[in-house]
């Protein structure tokens, strides 16, 4: 396999100008991706993108979306319908090839134009057997949590001590949707959504762009001093209807963390797409996650949740970490119901 | 299997979306038509001149703002158009073959679609014909939201009607990077 | 609250065999799952065993009551969901069932949905050959 690294991470802020546009909030996203190692959009030599038109509601708005990466002279690029974090993955299997050294990976939503994402993304489900019912993410992801409750004997006071650890550790960051400073006990004055999943067990949906720039090779090391290095990049998929498969257990992501090599040698740090508080148990103990490794130092998806760039960030996140010389960190991405797709890619410092 | 086993199902799906907030740009070139002025940005790197505005010229990939607005004429050339023949399904409004033209204004490099040229008699369409804007009365000029919601890619309801300006034609070499 | 505007679209879907004979059995009030290779009988039944892969398409009739397996209480239904008024989402197997169907359950409140308790489905007035045939689930 070819050695890839992540040289570059940007993440747009999620205070905008009013009614900014999905282009401007990538744009300068982009830009400042590529300047971080001195490139230009001169430099990329492949381009792939991770987005939904179903939060818009546009056909083929992510063709829009390509102005922001330039695409005149054409560009050779490819688009997932997908978090951001497949785009990724895709660059990456690109990258394999051997003929193009550098990828750029970008992704982006607007979550907040659609009237209810509940109701968006249960366009996604079984259309004979769930979509009918309506049966959302939240109230699926609350079936989860019900199940994992009974099974772990864990509380509603833990999963509120989890979010309220989360926003604390994201106060002050520009990606943070909700206030840092609310205890456990705050929060669990907030109503139910769909028992037992409170307000605060939701991360909140909200308007996003990320980039993140691959580099393979001996490349990386010229322009990136210290390259988060893909160690292992795997992704698995679960059954789909909830009643099918234990819903405690994320057997796709057990597999995907295996043939990632979570476990060859641990991880200081795992970003998890945990988009519900519940799901955090579920992926730690999938990943075989032990009390040493910093889960979520970012804040996660618990404090805010960019529909489609939510994954692309976790992995962002675990390349911060070696950037600023950790040695090794994961990041995690889902898509579908209860987890039932799940993208593991471990980064680490090389010397 | 008999015949009378279920075969298909029905799925009606609906799903609502928030029309987005205007931008501030967007807001302010639709307070500009509402004044009968069409303003542009040129990218400061290509010169290029894109009307409606969009913050960044897709070529350079630049960001353009206030300190590239430019105005653009309200007279311009048809550069291509299409009659339409409405088919009836259902929201169709239209009953009788109606134009869609496509106009290139002086100044501009970027062409907007519109649909108000029924004060040209269909016959009359000719790929460069020199046309020019007509504006409601000024109180009954559209409200810049209005106009800010077209995608940007046109006028809205602006414009009332578009009206030939009696020019000589412009060349299909003239026009001939503009057809779309 | 911002002006809205509605994407309709509205499908027609072939079902096949198997999803066919479930919804058959729907619009005829009663309920149907498919066994698999391996003996295990889906609720509602799918083409292919999740497990391995291989098609099922032996059908099997099940009970039209069972058992709750997992609950959780919507205080605020969306307009989406099959109730208007307070309910609880339940995985119930069926008698007959080796895996859980989901769909409403009316009980009134939350603490009344809890695993174990026996369900029944409550049919629709009409039924159609449609997942709505049944209207929810109720208590026995």
């Amino acid at each position: 396999m070819r050695d890839v690294a992540i040289v570059s991470f940007a993440q747009a802020p999620l205070e905008q100008a009013p009614g900014q546009t999905e282009t401007l909030m990538l744009l300068p996203t982009i830009t400042e991706a590529l300047a971080n190692v001195g490139m230009t959009r001169r430099d990329v030599e492949f381009t792939c993108s991770g987005s939904a038109d179903y939060l818009t509601g546009g056909t083929f708005t992510f063709v829009q979306m390509l102005e922001a990466a330039g695409a005149w002279p054409p560009i050779s690029e490819s688009h997932v319908e997908m978090d951001g974090a497949w785009a990724l993955y895709e660059a990456w299997v690109r990258l394999q090839h051997g003929d193009v050294d550098v990828a750029l990976v970008f992704a982006s939503g607007r979550a907040s134009l659609g009237a209810s994402l509940r109701e968006t993304l249960t366009f996604q489900l079984d259309p004979y057997y769930l979509a009918p019912i309506g049966a959302d993410y939240v109230s699926l992801a609350a079936l989860q949590a019900q199940a994992v409750l009974e099974r772990t004997g864990k509380t509603e006071n833990d999963l509120a001590q989890i979010v309220a650890e989360r926003r604390r550790d994201a106060s002050g960051s520009p990606n943070s949707a909700v206030p840092g400073d609310a205890s456990a006990d705050d929060l669990l004055k907030n109503d139910y959504v769909v028992a037992p999943l409170r307000t605060h067990d939701i991360g909140p949906p909200v308007d996003g762009a990320a980039a993140i720039v691959l580099v393979a090779g001996d490349r990386a090391r010229e322009v990136c001093a210290q390259p988060a290095w893909i160690a292992g990049i795997d992704h698995r998929a679960d059954p789909h209807y909830p009643g099918v498969r234990d819903l405690t257990v994320s057997r796709s992501t057990k597999q995907a963390g295996e043939k990632a090599g979570v476990g060859k040698g641990g991880v200081e740090v795992a970003e998890l797409s945990a988009v519900c508080t519940p799901e955090e148990l579920v992926l730690a103990e999938a990943l075989g996650l032990g009390d040493d490794v910093a889960i979520n130092p970012s804040g996660g998806a618990l404090v805010a949740n960019p529909v489609m760039v939510t994954g692309l960030v976790r992995i962002g996140e675990a390349a911060k970490h070696v950037f600023g010389g950790g040695s090794r960190a994961l990041g995690h991405a889902s898509s579908g119901p209860c987890l039932q797709q799940n993208l593991v890619c471990v980064v680490e410092g090389r010397s | 299997m008999s015949n009378d086993n279920v075969q298909f199902m029905s799925h009606h799906t609906k799903v609502e979306y928030k029309i987005p907030e205007p931008s501030l740009l967007s807001l302010h070139f639709g307070d500009e038509l509402a004044k009968a002025r069409i303003i542009g940005h040129r990218c400061p790197q290509c010169s290029k001149v894109y009307m409606p505005p969009r913050g960044y010229c897709p070529l350079c990939v630049v960001e353009t703002t206030e300190a590239d607005e430019v105005e653009v004429s309200t007279n311009g050339t048809v550069t291509t158009f299409s009659i339409i023949t409405p088919l009836q399904y259902p929201g169709q409004e239209e009953t009788e073959d109606y134009v869609q033209g496509t106009i290139l204004l002086d100044g501009a490099d970027t062409t907007i679609m519109v649909m108000q040229m029924d004060g040209i008699p269909i016959a009359d369409m000719r790929m460069g014909m020199r046309v020019r804007a007509v504006w409601p009365p000024e109180a009954k000029r559209t409200d810049s939201v209005t106009a800010s919601v077209n995608r940007g890619m046109g006028l809205g309801d602006a414009v009332e009607r578009w009206e030939p300006t009696g020019e000589p034609d412009l060349t299909r070499e003239q026009i001939a990077e503009h057809v779309l | 609250m911002a002006a809205t505007w509605t994407l309709e679209f509205p499908y027609r879907r072939s079902v096949g065999p198997v999803i066919g004979a479930f919804l058959t059995g729907l619009r005829e009030r009663r309920v149907v799952g498919v066994r698999t290779a391996s003996g295990r009988v889906l609720v509602p039944p799918f083409e292919y065993d999740p497990e391995t892969g291989e098609a099922a398409s032996e059908m099997v009739d099940v009970a039209s009551e069972g058992v709750i397996e997992r609950a959780a209480w919507v205080p605020e239904p969306l307009r989406t969901h099959p109730l208007d008024k307070p309910f609880a989402w339940a995985l119930v197997k069926l008698d007959g069932a080796d895996t859980p169907l989901l769909h409403a359950l009316d009980c009134g409140s939350a603490d009344r949905a809890t695993p174990g308790a026996r369900v029944c489905i409550r049919w629709a007035a009409e039924t159609t050959g449609h997942l709505h045939d049944i209207e929810c689930f109720e208590l026995t």
